[in-house]
Order: C-alpha cells, then sequence, then structure tokens
C-alpha cells in the first residue's frame, strides 16, 4: 500500500486481524451523551492546562530545553542498538539480568516464567503503561499469580475491571463518589465522602498487600545506558515500595526508553514534571542501578529488566514516523486536545489515547485496526505546541490518514467526496460556480438563520449541531473596501 | 534468540532512515557521543538556601534551621512531643548520632536499619540525613547504603531529613553532571506523597510519609568561611 520500509499496515503487527477495528466514530458518540463524563473531562481538562502553563512559563528556557530534548532523543534513536548494548552491559555489571521481548506474548512469558520458576505468588505493581500494552495482569493471574496495582486510580480501575482513560489520570473519567461506592462493596470500609478519606482505605488496604508481597512489577520512565540505571517518576511512593518491599523486581521497558547519560536526566526529569502535572519535579524519582548490595537490609534481590520492541522498530525503521519515538508519556498532548476532551480516552481502544495514541497505536495493532484515529483531530497543532519532546504530531496524523487512504480503508464514500472537493477547490472558477449553486439551494433547508439538517453525504455535519450557511456575499468579494 | 532478533531488527531500522537521509547512524558498537548537544550548565542563586527553603515551605515542607547538628539534636525530642512521636527509625551514620543520642534520653523508642519489618511498619517516625539538596524544586537526595536503608524514609507517616546547607546544589542538571558510582537506589524526594486520583482532589500521604520536615544546619560562621560560599 505504501513505498516505506515499515509500513505500519503490515499484517504482522500484532492484533491486527484477529482484534475488530476500533470504532472511534461511535465511541464518541456514546462519550458526547455520557454527561458524567463530559462534566469530569470539563473540570479536569482546564485545571491540567492551567498547571501545566503556569510551571512553564516559570522556566524562561523552557524552549532551548525542548530543543535539547528532541535532539538526544533523536541520536539515541539513530543510535539505538549501541546504546540498547551499552544498557545491557552496564545492567549486568550491577548484577541485574536482562531479558529481551520481541512482542507481547513474549514479554508476558518472560515474566511469568520468571515467577514460576521461583514460585513467587503475589505481585504487587506500579502504574505503568507498557504493562498494560501487553496486558500482564491477565496472564500473571492464569499462571497462579495474584497481582494488585498499587496506583491509586489503577487500584480502583482494578476494583471496578475497568481499563485506564489517561496517561496520569487514569480514573479520570470517575467520580470521588463511584469511587467511594466501589470502596464500600469491595473493600467492605463506610461509604466516604471525602477522597482524603478514600484515599486513607486506599493506603492502608494496600500497605497489607506490599508487605506480603514477594514480587514488584514496574515500567521504566527513563534507562540510563552509561550507568545501567533505571528511573521511575511517581508521586505516591508506591513504586518505590513496589522496588524496596519485595523480594524479586521485574521492570520492563520499551526500546525507546533508554538515554545516553546521567546528565541526559536533568533536561528530561524537568520537562516530565512540569508537562505532565504542572510541578517542578515530581515527588518520588527512584534512580535504581541493580539489585540491593551485600549488606544491604532492603531492596530487591533480584533485578530483571525486561526490554520489549513489540511493534516500536517498525516505527524506528519509517522515516516519516519515527520521531513518535521520543515520547516520555507526559500527557500534556492529551490534555490540550480538543478531541480528546469531549471524547475520552476510552474511546481510543488503546492503552495510548490523545493525540499521541493516535499515532503509536496504529504503529503497535496496525493500521487496519486503527485507522480511524487520525481521523479524530481537528488538526489544531495544540499537542504539537506543548510536546516537551517537539513530536509533530499533526503531520504523523496527516501522513497517517494519505496511507489510511492509500490502503484503501477510507470509505469509497469519503474519497469521491475528497476528490470532488479537490477538483472544485483547484480552479477559482469552479468554486465560483458551485457556491453559487450551493448558496441558491441553501434557501430550501435554512432555518432562522441555519442549517439543522443536510443530506448525506453531508449529514455528518449536522449530527450533533445545526451548520452555518454560506455566507450571501463570499469574502473573496469583498477584498479591497 | 530474541536478543539477536530484536536487534537485528533495530541495526535494520537505523540502517533503513540512514539510507533514507534521515541522520540514521549504521549502528555498532560506539555511538558518537560528541554529536550529542551541549546541555544547558546549571543555573546559579545567589542564595541556594534560601531559595530551597521557600520552595519547600510552597510544598507543605516544614523547615527547621539549625546552627550545628547538636543544636538540632537539642531541639529534635521537643518537636517530637509535639507530634506524639515514640517509635524512631533512623539511619545509622555518624552524622545523626548526637540526635540518637538526645532521642534516647527522652525515652523514645528507635529502631535500627536492622529491625525487623513488622516492627519498622509501626514506626511513627523516620529520621535520615541527605546528601544533597536541591534549590530549584526543593528536593531531598537519599543514597541507599547499609546504614542508609530506603524504607526509614518512606514507611513512617512522617520523615524528617537533615541536611546541612552546603549541600543545597542549584538545580537537578547540577545534581547529575558526572555519574561517578552511583548507589543501589538514590531517591530524589520533593515534597509529601500525594495523589490526585480520586476527584482530582490533591490528598497528602498516598502511601508514603504525609509530612515532610527538613532541619536544615546552617553554621553561619562556617559558610563565611568558606571559600565556596
Amino acid at each position: 500500500m505504501t513505498d516505506h520500509p515499515g509500513s505500519l499496515a503490515t499484517a504482522e503487527a500484532s492484533g491486527a486481524g484477529a482484534t475488530p477495528r476500533i470504532d472511534m466514530i461511535g465511541n464518541s458518540e456514546r462519550a458526547l451523551r455520557d454527561q458524567d463524563l463530559q462534566d469530569a473531562l470539563g473540570r479536569a481538562m482546564p485545571s491540567f492546562r492551567r498547571q501545566r502553563a503556569a510551571a512553564v512559563t516559570e522556566l524562561p528556557e523552557w524552549e532551548a530545553l525542548r530543543t535539547t530534548a528532541a535532539a538526544i532523543k533523536d541520536h539515541t534513536l539513530a543510535n539505538l542498538e549501541a546504546y540498547l548494548g551499552l544498557l545491557e552491559a552496564r545492567v549486568r555489571e550491577a548484577g541485574g539480568v536482562v531479558h529481551w521481548a520481541a512482542d507481547a506474548a513474549e514479554a508476558r512469558r518472560i515474566i511469568t516464567d520468571l515467577a514460576r520458576a521461583r514460585g513467587l505468588r503475589r505481585t504487587v505493581k506500579s502504574k505503568s503503561m507498557t504493562t498494560e500494552e501487553i496486558h500482564l495482569n491477565p496472564a500473571l493471574e492464569a499462571a497462579g499469580v495474584k497481582v494488585v496495582e498499587t496506583d491509586l486510580g489503577e487500584y480502583v480501575v482494578q476494583l471496578a475491571g475497568d481499563t485506564p482513560s489517561h496517561i496520569i489520570a487514569p480514573i479520570i473519567h470517575k467520580s470521588a463518589a463511584s469511587v467511594a461506592e466501589l470502596f464500600t462493596r469491595k473493600l467492605g470500609v463506610p461509604l466516604y465522602e471525602r477522597p482524603e478519606d478514600i484515599t486513607r482505605a486506599a493506603r492502608q488496604a494496600l500497605r497489607a498487600e506490599f508487605l506480603a508481597a514477594d514480587l514488584g512489577v514496574t515500567g521504566v520512565n527513563f534507562a540510563i545506558a552509561e550507568t545501567g540505571t533505571i528511573v521511575v517518576v511517581e508521586n505516591e511512593g508506591n513504586a518505590r515500595l513496589t522496588t524496596t518491599r519485595p523480594r524479586v523486581h521485574i521492570a520492563i521497558m520499551g526500546i525507546e526508553k533508554v538515554i545516553p547519560r546521567l546528565a541526559d536526566l536533568g533536561v528530561f526529569l524537568r520537562l516530565l514534571a512540569r508537562s505532565s502535572t504542572g510541578q517542578r519535579a515530581s515527588v518520588y524519582v527512584s534512580l535504581l542501578t541493580g539489585p540491593r548490595r551485600a549488606g544491604e537490609v532492603d531492596g530487591a534481590e533480584e533485578f530483571h529488566l525486561v526490554i520489549l520492541d513489540n511493534g516500536r522498530s517498525r516505527l524506528l525503521a519509517d522515516p516519516r514516523m519515527r520521531e513518535a519515538l521520543r515520547c516520555i508519556r507526559c500527557g500534556a498532548c492529551l490534555n490540550v486536545c480538543p478531541v480528546y476532551e469531549r471524547a475520552g480516552g476510552h474511546a481510543y481502544e488503546s492503552v495510548y489515547s490523545g493525540p499521541i495514541g493516535a499515532v503509536i497505536t496504529p504503529a503497535l495493532e496496525g493500521l487496519e485496526r486503527g485507522h480511524e484515529l487520525p481521523f479524530a483531530s481537528t488538526l489544531c497543532g495544540a499537542c504539537a505546541e506543548v510536546c516537551p519532546v517537539r513530536i509533530d504530531l499533526p503531520r504523523m496524523l496527516l501522513e497517517l490518514r494519505g496511507r489510511a487512504v492509500r490502503a484503501g480503508l477510507v470509505g469509497r464514500v469519503d474519497r469521491l467526496f475528497a476528490r470532488a472537493w479537490t477538483f472544485v477547490m483547484w480552479d477559482p472558477t469552479r468554486l465560483r460556480i458551485v457556491a453559487a449553486v450551493a448558496r441558491a439551494l441553501q434557501r430550501l433547508i435554512v432555518r432562522d438563520g441555519r442549517i439543522p439538517w443536510l443530506p448525506y453525504p453531508l449529514s455528518g455535519w449536522t449530527a450533533h449541531r445545526a451548520a452555518p450557511p454560506l455566507s450571501g456575499r463570499p469574502f473573496r468579494d469583498r477584498r479591497g473596501r | 534468540m530474541t536478543r539477536e532478533t530484536v536487534l537485528a531488527r533495530i541495526k535494520a531500522a537505523q540502517a533503513a532512515v540512514a539510507d533514507s537521509g534521515g541522520g540514521g547512524s549504521q549502528g555498532g558498537q560506539a555511538p558518537a557521543t560528541a554529536e550529542l548537544p551541549v546541555l544547558p550548565v546549571p543555573q546559579s542563586f545567589a542564595d541556594p538556601a534560601a531559595l530551597f527553603i521557600e520552595r519547600a515551605r510552597q510544598l507543605g515542607v516544614g523547615v527547621e534551621i539549625a546552627v550545628s547538628i547538636d543544636d538540632a539534636a537539642g531541639r529534635v525530642p521537643a518537636w517530637c512531643r509535639h507530634k506524639s512521636v515514640h517509635r524512631v527509625a533512623v539511619w545509622d551514620t555518624p552524622d545523626l548520632a548526637p540526635i540518637v543520642a538526645s532521642l534516647r534520653t527522652e525515652g523514645i523508642q528507635i529502631l535500627r536499619p536492622e529491625a525487623p519489618l513488622g516492627e519498622l511498619a509501626t514506626a511513627d517516625l523516620g529520621i535520615t540525613g541527605a546528601a544533597w539538596g536541591v534549590a530549584e524544586t526543593a528536593t531531598l537526595v537519599l543514597p541507599s547504603s547499609l546504614a542508609q536503608p530506603r524504607l526509614t524514609s518512606l514507611l513512617p507517616p512522617i520523615h524528617l531529613a537533615v541536611l546541612s546547607a552546603d549541600r543545597i546544589l542549584p538545580d537537578l542538571p547540577a545534581l547529575f553532571r558526572s555519574p561517578g558510582r552511583l548507589p543501589s537506589a538514590l531517591t530524589l524526594i520533593t515534597g509529601p506523597s500525594r495523589s490526585a486520583d480520586v476527584g482530582l482532589t490533591p490528598v497528602l500521604g498516598a502511601h508514603g510519609p504525609m509530612e515532610v520536615m527538613v532541619f536544615l544546619v546552617r553554621n553561619v560562621a562556617a559558610e563565611a568561611a568558606s571559600p565556596l560560599a
């Protein structure tokens, strides 16, 4: 379908063909009718944007930092084989074990095998998008290992049998009252009203899990090649408990998480905290280099690092899509996206939602499955403006739209319409004639100065609101006045 | 096996992008680190300790200023009484010895690093040192070691850190300037544990301490005499 070496529509994409196409349009329509969701998003998104803006304007060097971060990531991606090799060597020197996983199934097998071989029964997990991506929890449960999510939001998601809907705020779609009700039902605690009491109840329940666990599983925010260090960033302290208390710690990272030097971390930590939550620094940043050393009384005795490909090398091979691998998962592009703010994270039917999700989900799961996602954008460009690593998301969304069309994934009517539109817009005379005809015809359907209904194939424009009519005098004719 | 598969895919991807003029390299074992961008130089603040104090207080972190470790040792017991602290987990480092001694004379129970987990979990307070402070973010930097367990600053509901003012760096880039040999865990702590997951309301003490207190040892006379000041 395209002439690119790493075509995103290749059938080898995990899940392609097996899982049905993501119904972004249908999901969005349902989300728009969900008033609770609309209220929650309408409260949260502006507050996230304000916090980020305040934190960013405090740093005069912000734009320079973004440029530096993008350059570090590009350099690392261009030399990824070498940096991953260096990371592997340094992790081994520090006493850790490195595993490589080509896809999700292999990553699941590595982790469940490690647990089974050591007789590990109780897992605590800290929030990790990568473990969501590989669907780790059901695999561990099937292997007879209990899994408890310990990030407060993820714990709620797990108790409710739900999925997270935001990279950094997993239960943004849930009200405090619904969480309180869930805890009463599942934990047998009184029906609390205040978020303080609800949080306290979770702290108590989870403290017991931490003390009893023998396996801790985390993601990785950054992996430093020159020192063999993994970096885990959080606010709650659950990732610290997860990596400190259980006997075995398994961390899983995508191949793109490596950075060359410890010094580079200073750049990325400043960008990540301010972009994601508007903090100057996240509450806890753990730099872990191997397992605990001889004589130390806490920290995991065994440390395993799983390095996962799962479709990322296809992005790496794709010159026009590669920069998506710069992403540090801060969530800033979700928070400014007008489509995310209405549709919510679940509409994307993927671990990764929002603009970055619309770019990388087709890469990880195949364009056949995810081709509606790149169309779920107004191309307003707000995401590119906030991205701390300067990913040009609108350009990539357009690129994917083109590929979806060339792959025949876009309906015939849409394609015919686009062709007709191109034909008309190509020539001023054609536009003038068509506009004159449309102005004449619209008299039949304008009601009170609006167009409440349009015939197919234009009906989508009036499905949720009345469209404005064409002006009686085109802008073109007003020039010079 | 898989290692070779994944690395071969990456190598092929790099070659593909290099061929298309996209700035990929051919791989190999020695990345040209000279191509890495120049990093921002650490900032310079007139009074990093003052900035640390201001920003720590913005986070809800209490800061007490002591003129010496003995001064701090004299004041910690009263602070513990005020907070109804009876059991204290503490790092086994020489610079904290005066504080441990003064807590003992007050009849406060001391839990050493090797105390069983069940006892540690019941401590009312954890006392640690801090290898560095970071002024821009009001961050405490705690390396792990035999005498410096990670759980001391994590399990108890209150964390008290003793930080020497001359160990305050301007910002994170200053902290990460040279790798040296890292401990098994280097923990950066910025304020009390928090979560805003439920109802988007910030709550302190999600899993870690709900209160963080810093005793800043600021020997003004010594600072004035130091060529670094």
